[in-house]
């Protein structure tokens, strides 16, 4: 019964204008790595999760030709904020530096496509436990929907006694 | 252009119902299967359970009404999502096929707002001109029809991880009316729909039908009728009326943008609270300067998209709350009417989880740093909560036409004003509150305020009103201005109420359809 049509999305985005992606250097997209972690710190999260994070932010500036064009020099200005070396500033200085920043366009445009990008990343499912498509496994029927041991198994009923009171006002009780 | 069900000429008029989701589905449904010819025009493609996918970003993507929308107002979507002010579907099926499954019934004083509550300053309450007396037998109706658990001999769905959390904390912190439903998912097979194999996906489509939705009953089975024909990727733009003030077409857009007309008889508009205001806008006259139907002036206000938040609370040992169907956990306590309180209205406690992409997303908009990553480091031993309840009617909250911005086709986008009522936000404290004692009870580490998302309950903006001042239409869901043009879905809403509003809106499409039915018959349309 299904046809295959699939509705183009054209949305407006006349105030932005399509272009080529940002063109970084290899300083550049390190500092944007390293945004990425301190604006995301997960401990026990390794580098390839921020990598591509950072390939799918790259990737978004092709929508907007202004962020294209601005986000190099605002990465360099992290460098030059940190005396040279954002890289090499302890995580509670770059953040802190960062909080500065924290309502630049150009940050609130990375947070935009990083929290999407770095958390719908299949290794990140991994690293905090979610296990995501199961329809194909029979889903999670059989598979721990009803595992949790910790607490008694409770009543999944209505209450059988006194109907619910839907109405408490000064003057009454009343149903 | 590729269309489903028995063709149905251009120039025949019949009935046309602009929209497939649960008041669109369920009119077509039962008007086609009481032999009145309809076609039904919807603008989203005509997507099906296997090209759902168990992926919540891919099937946004998918799914998701996007076309440009604006917002403004006090309420933090605005400034969080200012093109997302409401998180629906845009597909055959309607939102049925991305909502949760809850099937509360209104309770009897909702529908005597204005009269129970009382004036309320600066909420514009009104009585519904429909009581819950009538309106039981079409919840029964619409009860069997989606199969909701807990009700006429439908079994309850078993306790799932997340629920065990909740109704613990329940039950501790002094709670009595619990449970894994009334919810529209079969627990065991019926009405041809298999049970659940406990999936998770609950706002991606449904891909093995064990939730009811009008993609899966409704829809097929007004085209199996012979009386129906679907034409998907068909987005309403105008509707016209003849010198007798009745309509008398329909104007749509193919997806090639090409322009149709489809001959009517009647028109029932069912394109959820955004469009279907948009709609009557877009379809001004010399007749109707201000919109179809608006001499009341009232199209397009009162919009309404319950209290909501959301708790995610932290515990020690893992819950997984992803696993199972989503919101197969209510508690009703505080769905009453208690002023005591400090508001009016009520409210009701659901479970509810978020992978990790939109747990991100929505968990605390702009967020990031150490004190988010530690919301995100804790997901699998995360639990999750609904609030759901009845916020105020305002004039001032509405759906207007965007004099600035416009849609693919060039049509004004529509623009979404809401500011929230002092009444919501005493109502949101206290169901946070509840939150805490619950989650706290159970033994959580911690408990995250997590505010509205962008509107999943769209009501209101084309409310019922007893008198034509009041309200665009009346108890029939009929236009007081124009006697063959119904509105079908929450638009219809005088207010809110506390619950879940699919059932309500399904029960309301039935009896609308009867009454229209009979209005055929007797040929007064």
């Amino acid at each position: 019964m299904a046809d295959k049509d699939s509705a183009t999305i054209k949305r407006d985005t006349s105030s932005a204008l399509r272009g080529g992606p940002a063109a970084l250097t290899s300083r550049q997209r390190q500092v944007l790595v390293r945004l990425l972690r301190v604006a995301y710190p997960h401990d026990s999260f390794p580098d390839g999760p921020y990598e591509r994070t950072a390939d799918a932010v790259v990737e978004a500036t092709a929508d907007d030709r202004r962020l294209a064009a601005t986000l190099g020099p605002d990465l360099d200005m992290l460098d030059t904020i940190c005396g040279g070396d954002f890289l090499g500033a302890p995580d509670e200085e770059a953040t802190l530096i960062l909080r500065e920043y924290a309502d630049e366009p150009y940050f609130r445009q990375i947070r935009g496509v990083a929290v999407v990008a770095l958390y719908d990343d299949r290794e990140v499912w991994d690293l905090l436990g979610y296990e995501g498509p199961s329809f194909d496994q029979g889903g999670y029927l059989h598979r721990g929907f009803d595992d949790l041991d910790w607490l008694p198994d409770p009543r999944i009923t209505e209450f059988d006694g006194e109907p619910r009171t839907e109405m408490r006002t000064p003057e009454e009780d009343s149903r | 252009m590729t269309t489903h069900g028995k063709p149905i000429p251009q120039d025949e008029p019949v009935v046309v119902v602009i929209g497939s989701g649960a008041g669109g589905g369920t009119v077509a449904h039962e008007l086609a299967a009481q032999g009145v010819k309809v076609v039904v025009l919807e603008a989203g493609p005509y997507l099906t359970a296997d090209d759902y996918t168990n992926d919540e970003w891919p099937a946004f993507n998918q799914m998701a009404w996007l076309d440009m929308r604006t917002t403004s107002g006090s309420y933090r979507v605005a400034r969080d999502f200012p093109n997302l002010p409401a998180w629906i579907v845009k597909a055959v099926g309607g939102t049925t096929t991305h909502w949760a499954g809850a099937t509360p019934r209104f309770m009897a004083h909702e529908f005597a707002a204005r009269s129970t509550y009382g004036e309320v300053e600066g909420a514009n309450l009104l009585d519904w001109p429909v009581t819950l007396e009538e309106m039981e037998p079409w919840y029964d109706r619409a009860e069997k029809a989606m199969g909701s658990s807990h009700r006429h001999g439908r079994p309850p769905l078993p306790a799932n991880n997340n629920y065990k959390v909740f109704a613990n904390g329940a039950e501790r912190a002094g709670y009595t009316y619990y449970a894994t439903g009334p919810y529209a998912t079969n627990a065991e097979p019926y009405d041809g729909r298999p049970a659940t194999v406990q999936d998770g996906f609950n706002f991606q489509g449904d891909k093995s039908g064990a939730k009811w939705s009008t993609l899966v009953r409704e829809i097929p089975r007004a085209l199996e009728s012979g009386n129906a024909e679907l034409r998907p990727l068909s987005q309403a733009v105008r509707i016209t009326h003849g010198p007798d003030g009745r309509v008398d077409a329909v104007e749509y857009l193919d997806a090639d943008g090409n322009l149709h007309r489809q001959a009517t008889r009647a028109v029932c508009v069912a394109g959820n609270s955004i469009e279907t205001p948009r709609l009557l806008l877009m379809s001004d006259s010399p007749s109707h300067p201000d919109g179809l139907a608006n001499s009341s002036g009232q199209v397009g206000r009162n919009y309404m998209r319950h209290l909501t938040g959301s708790a995610y609370a932290r515990f020690e040992q893992p819950v997984r709350m992803y696993r199972g169907e989503t919101m197969a956990g209510i508690i009703a306590d505080e769905a009453v009417h208690d002023p005591s309180r400090g508001f009016v209205g009520g409210y009701y406690m659901e479970t509810l989880s978020l992978g990790p992409a939109f747990l991100a997303s929505f968990v605390e908009p702009g967020s990031w740093g150490r004190e988010f990553t530690r919301l995100m480091d804790a997901y699998a031993h995360t639990a999750g909560m609904w609030l759901v309840g009845e916020d105020m009617p305002q004039e001032s909250n509405r759906i207007t036409l965007d004099p600035d911005v416009k849609d693919q086709w060039g049509l004004p986008a529509p623009h979404v004003h809401f500011d929230d009522h002092p009444n919501d936000i005493a109502m949101r404290r206290h169901a946070y509150r509840a939150a805490d004692t619950i989650y706290r009870a159970a033994g959580a580490l911690g408990v995250h305020h997590t505010p509205p998302y962008p509107a999943t309950h769209n009501l209101g903006s084309c409310r019922m009103a007893a008198d034509p001042a009041d309200g665009p239409l009346n108890g029939w869901g009929q236009a007081h201005d124009v006697p063959n043009l119904f509105v079908s879905d929450g638009s219809v809403m005088t207010t809110g109420g506390a619950a879940n509003p699919t059932l309500t809106i399904v029960a309301l499409a039935m009896r609308q359809a009867d009454h229209l039915c009979e209005l055929l018959r007797t040929g007064e349309l």
